[in-house]
């Protein structure tokens, strides 16, 4: 499954990607990597979507970049969890938790 | 700048994107690589499955840009927004402001062109005035011989020309009628020092300065449009002056206003003029041009070095002579600069009150917007943002306000020239880009003083959750801090006011003083004459002496009289005397102001003769002549027996004036102006002082209805010559005062909207302050308070921060009431009088302010008020 603006709520990338990063420091290349491994390859994050998406979290100041050298020797930008993103991400996840099984509550009583 | 800035960000967010772009695409390309495919292919693979790069890139520059053009504009609709919402909040601070802002830019208009512009000629900061003085004695005589003014210009080393000039107002004959004009007489090098060439025509030839050369002037663009309708066929013509025939070679541009926006004529001096060779004549007025580079210091020092030098070639007349070397534009400057930075204060300290006037409108609006702020809180507004978009709105406002001050500023621009003629350089007072720019750095600063505070007050967190929950159930608010700016804005009001009062008051003693003359029903004029007839004193004094006698014996007028400087004009002449009789004290200097007049002037001036007889007018004064001293001079300088006979001689001898003997003393009169005390003045008793000297006529009744009369008569008895600038003596007194009214009357005029502004800001704070204790005011009438009580309380809280405002006020004009000392007369700068009548009215305009809020907070209705809650 391809994770695209249309098809998921924009919130729902952003929660994967806050998810991602509080693991630790990462680039770009690296969440996109993450979250196809971490899924089964079950998502894959398209990058006309992830980059857009890791700027405005980093304006929004949930995310904080730095620049470094990769493991192969190259520069690259690493993205950090802030403070302010730690909480953003705790709501997040308590919505999305809310949300869900809100909605397998649903979809069990329906039958 | 700005612009340039963005374009630098965006180069470096643009290199910053690709990187990161690039890091992406590589590590792909590794990890295909590491999957067995060839570095082509893996590359290829890559590229394709990261996808349009370029489309990223433009996307991820969209989540930059947006941000800051966005928020601008939201912030600046929104302000838009809240303008329209609540248009009288609005429309007060815009005209306070535009008051406020455009007075500022008006004066700062007057500073711009007057204090700050170099001279408007080509590098004028270049060009100085020069001088001779003797520092042995206190002779006023500083003009330049012309043979010294050539030795300067050949022997210095820091000027790149020196030239001089002299005016004189002329008769011009070529006409049906003789036209005044006013003629410079220029030395070689005149316009080369100006850096300016004519704007038709050319510059003197070298013939044209030498003596025997051909005749040649240099003509106004007001006199050639004038005269010749601006036709370029006026090159050629001939004028003719004072019986002296010339060609016009030059037409001068407009802008060209030197040494006087009232010359007409230029004429070169030739340097081998016989009459030009004595080191003793003095008539040049010098101006230099410094080298580039050159400082004023080494200018000094450099002429200094040079008069040295002609000092021992010519020790009799060169020795004691020392050179005056000062900028050309403080010389034209004058005094006005401290007149011009008082106002400049003044308008500045009524920006500040009607800055803090808005600043208590903002913050009583703040507490009106608490529960707007805290729901942008809660929505995740920081509060950098929410302090921004209140900026914002603050500076939507001033910068209407400051457009609609440019507006105020450019009509205050107007009233300069017409309130004082004589202002310096008030020609050049323009609004342009420059006053605008002003204008707008204003309503930025005025937007941070304003604004910053209120806003930042406005958005602290407790005081917006607590406000929110109080207001609903508070009995009354106390806000001490909007009460403090009222304060303030009272003492700076009354600060100014006092001001004002000192002035006016000077004005009102000024009028007060009996002068010692008599100026009303005194008409006074000139009738042209050349220096020229100066060769011959005898033939001088009798065409003077004619003239009086015959203007004497008109109908209509007493008496006539000539004198050299109009009486109650401030002039200074002072010179040193001794007598020719007896021991001098060496120790004991004798200076005394001279006036020039003519035997009639006492009777025309009404100045009594105390003891001795009236002076005669002798054939030669280089002769023989009679004098005239004041009691002043006499109580000074004499005793009462021994007046009477005495000679007094010039010192050092100029050879023009032979020693005079005393005949008698007059009453002291405030001739060297009316703010003087007079001081020891000895009178010369010659008609023949120059030239052309004041004429005075006390007429029987009206002066100027006699102007047409006395014209025809001197047209009868001198055809050649014209009869110019006719006007009362009582007007030439006015205009003597025109700088010093300028200044009282705008800082009257800016003291009354100061005190204005004080009054709506208490008004609009004790207003407020009744709203809100609206439920209070009914709660206690409903339990029986008396309405009168309810006055007498609001009354009091606001002419208790008056009477505060008031004291803090007396101390600032304590503290700065040295910067008018010397502008006053008959009125100490701590005057007590005037500060009191300040500080009543100030209670007085402040408890009618205060009137209107507390009768309408007595009229509260208690049932209502209960009700709304």
């Amino acid at each position: 499954m391809t994770v695209q603006k249309s098809d998921l709520l924009q919130g729902t990338l952003d929660l994967l990607i806050l998810k991602t990063v509080a693991l630790g420091p990462v680039h770009g290349y690296g969440i996109s990597q993450r979250i196809q491994q971490v899924s089964r390859e079950a998502l894959q994050v398209q990058q006309g979507s992830l980059y857009p998406a890791l700027h405005r979290l980093e304006k929004r100041g949930w995310l904080q970049a730095t620049w470094g050298e990769s493991e192969s020797g190259r520069q690259a930008k690493y993205y950090r969890l802030s403070a302010k993103g730690r909480k953003q991400l705790q709501i997040e996840e308590s919505e999305w938790n809310r949300l869900s099984e809100a909605i397998g509550l649903v979809l069990r009583t329906a039958e | 700048m700005e612009w340039w800035k963005s374009l630098f960000r965006k180069r470096a967010l643009d290199a910053q994107l690709d990187s990161e772009l690039r890091f992406h695409i590589e590590e792909l390309t590794e990890a295909n690589v590491a999957a067995g495919l060839t570095p082509e292919e893996a590359r290829r693979k890559a590229v394709l499955e990261f996808g349009g790069r370029e489309q990223i890139k433009e996307e991820l520059r969209d989540v930059h840009r947006v941000s800051i053009v966005e928020s601008t504009l939201a912030n600046l609709k929104s302000a838009f927004r809240l303008i329209r919402k609540s248009p009288s909040f609005s429309i007060t601070v815009i005209v306070t402001l535009a008051l406020g802002i455009g007075a500022n830019s008006a004066v700062f208009s007057a500073i711009d062109a007057i204090l700050l512009r170099p001279l408007p000629f080509p590098n004028g900061d270049q060009l100085m005035e020069l001088r001779q003085y003797n520092p042995k004695t206190s002779s006023p005589r500083t003009r330049l011989a012309p043979v010294r003014l050539e030795d300067w210009n050949r022997m210095n080393s820091t000027f790149q020309a020196i030239t001089g000039y002299y005016t004189e107002d002329n008769s011009e004959t070529s006409g049906i009628l003789p036209e005044k004009v006013t003629v410079a007489y220029v030395a070689s090098r005149f316009l080369q020092v100006w850096g300016i060439a004519p704007a038709l025509g050319r510059d003197f030839t070298s013939e044209e300065e030498h003596f025997g050369g051909p005749s040649a002037v240099l003509i106004s663009d007001r006199l050639w449009r004038r005269r010749f309708n601006a036709d370029p066929n006026a090159l050629g013509r001939k004028l003719r002056v004072n019986g002296h025939s010339s060609s016009i070679v030059g037409i001068m541009p407009v802008s060209f206003l030197f040494p006087d926006r009232d010359v007409d004529l230029w004429s070169s001096v030739p340097v081998d003029e016989p009459i030009a060779q004595s080191r003793e004549w003095t008539w040049y007025l010098g101006i230099g041009r410094l080298k580039t580079g050159v400082t004023l210091e080494q200018a000094r020092a450099n002429l200094a070095t040079v008069q040295k030098q002609l000092g021992i070639a010519f020790p009799k007349t060169d020795a004691d002579l020392n050179v005056q070397i000062e900028p050309l534009k403080e010389m034209t400057i004058g005094g006005v600069r401290r007149s011009l930075w008082i106002l400049y204060g003044s308008v500045s300290l009524l920006l500040l009150i009607a800055c803090t006037n808005i600043v208590a409108l903002l913050l009583a609006r703040a507490a009106q917007r608490q529960h707007e702020i805290s729901v942008r809180f809660s929505l995740g507004g920081s509060r950098t943002a929410i302090v921004t978009q209140l900026l914002t709105e603050v500076f939507v406002l001033a910068v209407a306000g400051a457009a609609l001050g440019l507006l105020v500023a450019n009509a205050a621009s107007k009233v300069f020239p017409a309130l004082a003629r004589d202002l310096p350089r008030v020609e050049e007072i323009r609004l342009d880009w420059r006053i605008v720019l002003y204008s707008l750095v204003c309503s930025v600063l005025a937007t941070l003083v304003c604004g910053l505070f209120p806003a930042i007050r406005g958005t602290r967190r407790d005081v917006s959750s607590s406000l929110t929950q109080a207001s609903r159930t508070q009995v009354s608010t106390r806000n001490p801090l909007q009460w403090l700016l009222v304060g303030v804005q009272v003492a700076l009001a009354v600060t100014l006011l006092a001001g004002a009062g000192l002035l006016l008051r000077s004005f009102q003693e000024l009028g007060r003083v009996s002068p010692g003359f008599d100026p009303r029903q005194v008409l006074t004029f000139h009738i042209s004459g050349s220096y020229a007839e100066t060769a011959n004193w005898k033939g001088l004094t009798q065409r003077i002496d004619r003239i009086v006698d015959s203007l004497g014996s008109l109908p209509g007028v007493e008496t006539a009289a000539t004198d050299a400087t109009l009486p109650g004009v401030p002039s200074h002449f002072q010179i040193e005397l001794k007598f020719a009789e007896g021991q001098q004290d060496p120790e004991r200097k004798i200076v005394a102001e001279s006036r020039f007049v003519s035997p009639g002037y006492f009777a025309t001036m009404r100045i009594p003769i105390l003891s001795g007889e009236l002076c005669r007018e002798m054939a030669d004064s280089t002769k023989s002549i009679n004098v005239l001293v004041n009691r002043s001079f006499a109580n000074t300088y004499l005793t009462e027996s021994t007046v009477l006979g005495r000679h007094l001689q010039e010192v050092p001898a100029s050879g023009i004036l032979s020693p005079g003997e005393i005949r008698g003393v007059v009453g002291d009169a405030r001739e060297e102006g009316l703010n003087r005390e007079p001081g020891p003045t000895v009178y010369w008793c010659t008609g023949a002082s120059g030239p052309d000297p004041f004429y005075l006529v006390r007429t029987r009744t009206e002066p100027m209805a006699m102007a047409e009369t006395i014209r025809q008569r001197i047209h009868e008895i001198e055809p050649a010559r014209s009869v110019f600038n006719i006007a009362p003596l009582t007007e030439h007194l006015d205009e003597a005062f025109a700088e010093n009214r300028l200044r009282t009357v705008l800082l009257a005029f800016f003291a009354a909207t100061a005190v204005s502004l004080a009054c709506l800001g208490l008004y609009g704070t004790l207003s407020y302050s009744v709203n809100v204790r609206r439920r209070e005011v009914g709660l206690r009438l409903a339990l029986g308070a008396l309405q009168g009580q309810i006055v007498k309380q609001f009354l009091l809280q606001g002419l208790g921060v008056s009477f505060l405002g008031c004291l803090a006020g007396s101390v600032l004009v304590a503290a700065f009431a040295r910067v008018l000392s010397g502008m006053l007369y008959g009125v100490s700068p701590t005057d007590v009088t005037t500060l009191l009548g300040v500080v009543v009215l100030v209670l007085t305009v402040a408890a009618v302010a205060s009137l209107f809020p507390a009768v309408r907070a007595a009229r509260v209705e208690p049932m209502q008020v209960l009700r709304e809650e």
